[in-house]
């Protein structure tokens, strides 16, 4: 892409789905990717600056992403993908909705970031350690079937460096206005394509408060919000999470 | 060699079992500890201890800045140097310094330096830091710019420093479409510039390319040789000779007439290498802030942290000097043999260490310790 390399996960049958990552990095061939991509064929990048994408140390917002995943939309010619992005991910799409929302199908907002809290305050996930973040982003390990291959054993040094790499990304695309973009809200009413907003009640990074805020400011939005889960539903509630997306993205819902 | 009297002008006047409750005394111990009493009387009396250090001989005065921390108040090093331009005589002002990249305006920081040194009759010595992950976090600064902040400002007021105005700046972090300052250094082409070191290679080799005074704060004797080696690298890069007058370091040194006084005065200086300095990674390292070569050198140059070592540990390893007036200047000239320095720079005072004791120090290393180490 224009000289940075963009890793991705790509499978699956059906239309394209463009799956954004969050602040975390690209997770890759999850469970509930698994389920969705029977149904849909999932492109998964790696964002620039981020795990075995290429460095854009250029950038310097969430809208030069959106910038770029349009372009990338033509790149890889996606036609008209239906987007689902998660967190800063979530964040990406919404502002690419904003900017191009013909170019896009239906969207699946994750608890995304992007929005300035009504009540709370968005975590700041740079001011704690990578450990007090990961316990603060799930609400229950015990209940998350992915835990021990996702999160078990202990990481290698590559792996580390690769958490460093995406941390100091994101902190270049979000620091300030902190994970909040405060004229997003002026722009989503643009945004008439269908959308489904899912969050997790006991989110302690994004305040559950903001699916409430983007339901409002979308014209087609429903919100579900799953019940005993954190910031990461497509993890801790894998198939309930797959289910929800399949229903939405087949019109069976929203 | 030439002494500079340093103070960090701290406030530790709170409970020490106070400050142990929270994970730093850095940006988390709450300001209602902030004593505005106390703070106006040791201002004062920092200010006081300032000026006798000019009075009886120091060859300059350090001046520093932080934020949002009890171990040191002084929030604006350009203000403190306004004040000693006009109350001290002789005593260069050694800036070291201004945080470049925390700093929106460059344009008012140049201004700001030019008008210290214009009071003091060209006594500015400039220096620029990057500042600790602290100063980011206070000023909200992108850390991932941190870099590239500290270098464009830093062109940027040497530009105002030395090009002839109106001109315009558009570069990548500072945009300025008028720069034309009303307000130049008397010393030309500009003041010396001095630049600290803790552990970025980067930042030496960048000192050594242009020729500016280089400091490793605080570290061991062998970690300073290898970034005056670093420093020596740039340095040749662009074909410049390296003496002494441009190789510095820094310790926290007092002295008094006994060595048990001496010895226990210098204990305070453990709450400035422990306590201050405890807190988590990310607020002295926030994302991106550090290099990768960076943050190895960092580990390597810090195998054990200040933190942790005892007061005896840290008077062996020479980061604190204390001793009767002989002793002490024997330890420097020891330090100068190690590291071919021109430059001492002396912590000398932290809060605690009372007024007289502080007052005796200065007086002492005026008449005893600067005439032994000057023609070293």
């Amino acid at each position: 892409m224009n000289g940075v390399d963009v890793h991705a996960w790509v499978g699956g049958r059906g239309d394209p789905l463009l799956v954004l990552h969050g602040a975390g990095g690209n997770r890759g061939w999850t469970r509930w990717v698994e389920r969705v991509a029977e149904r849909y064929t999932v492109w998964a990048p790696t964002h620039p600056g981020f795990g075995g994408s290429g460095d854009a140390d250029w950038m310097e917002g969430i809208d030069d992403l959106a910038r770029f995943y349009l372009w990338f939309v033509d790149v890889a010619r996606l036609g008209r993908p239906h987007v689902l992005g998660h967190s800063i991910g979530g964040w990406t799409a919404a502002e690419m909705a904003v900017m191009s929302p013909g170019a896009l199908a239906r969207l699946v907002l994750v608890a995304p970031a992007g929005l300035k809290p009504e009540t709370g305050e968005i975590l700041d996930v740079f001011y704690y350690s990578p450990a007090r973040v990961r316990e603060l982003t799930v609400h229950d390990p015990a209940t998350v079937p992915e835990w021990d291959a996702l999160f078990g054993g202990a990481p290698t040094s590559a792996e580390l460096e690769t958490a460093a790499r995406n941390r100091e990304m994101a902190a270049r695309l979000t620091w300030k206005p902190y994970m909040h973009n405060p004229r997003l809200a002026r722009f989503l009413p643009r945004v008439t394509n269908p959308a489904l907003i899912v969050w997790g009640r006991e989110d302690r990074i994004v305040p559950a408060v903001c699916g409430e805020q983007y339901r409002r400011l979308l014209p087609r939005a429903t919100l579900t919000v799953l019940e005993a889960c954190g910031h990461l539903p497509p993890i801790e509630q894998p198939d309930t999470f797959a289910r929800l997306v399949l229903d939405f993205l087949e019109g069976r819902t929203g | 060699m030439k002494l500079y009297y340093f103070s960090e002008m701290p406030h530790h006047e709170f409970p020490d079992e106070e400050g142990d409750k929270y994970p730093s005394l850095r940006l988390e111990l709450p300001n209602r500890f902030f004593d505005r009493d106390k703070a106006a009387a040791n201002y004062r009396r920092y200010l006081d201890e300032y000026e006798l250090a000019d009075r009886v001989g120091f060859d300059g005065l350090m001046i520093n800045e932080h934020h949002s921390t009890p171990s040191c108040v002084n929030v604006g090093a350009n203000m403190t140097a306004a004040v000693l331009a006009r109350t001290t005589r002789r005593a260069k002002l050694l800036l070291l310094g201004n945080i470049l990249p925390i700093e929106d305006n460059p344009v008012r920081m140049a201004e700001q330096i030019a008008m210290a040194d214009l009071i003091s009759g060209g006594r500015v010595l400039s220096g620029f830091v990057r500042g600790v992950g602290v100063e980011t976090w206070w000023s909200n600064a992108n850390p991932v710019h941190n870099r590239e902040r500290f270098e464009e400002c830093h062109d940027l007021i040497l530009k105002c420093w030395t090009a002839p105005g109106p001109f315009r700046w558009e570069g990548r972090h500072y945009h300025f479409r008028h720069v034309n300052p009303w307000c130049l250094p008397l010393q030309q082409p500009h003041p010396p510039i001095w630049v600290p070191g803790t552990a970025s290679p980067e930042t030496a080799v960048w000192a050594g390319r242009l020729g500016y005074t280089y400091v490793p704060f605080l570290v061991p004797f062998d970690i300073a040789r290898e970034l005056f080696e670093f420093y020596r690298r740039g340095a040749a890069d662009a074909g410049r000779p390296v003496t002494p007058e441009q190789l510095g370091f820094l310790i926290c040194a007092v002295t008094a007439d006994t060595r048990a006084k001496a010895l226990e005065a210098g204990r305070h200086f453990v709450w400035r290498m422990g306590p201050t300095l405890r807190g988590p990674a990310e607020f002295f390292s926030p994302p991106g802030m550090r290099s990768r070569a960076g943050t190895q050198f960092a580990l390597k140059a810090r195998p054990r942290s200040l933190a942790t070592m005892s007061y005896e540990e840290l008077v062996a390893e020479h980061f604190i000097i204390a001793g009767t007036p002989d002793e002490v200047a024997d330890r420097f000239a020891h330090v100068q043999r190690e590291l071919g320095i021109g430059h001492l720079l002396l912590e000398a005072q932290e809060s605690r260490m009372d007024h007289a004791t502080t007052m005796r120090s200065i007086e002492l290393m005026g008449t005893k310790v600067i005439p032994a180490v000057a023609a070293l």
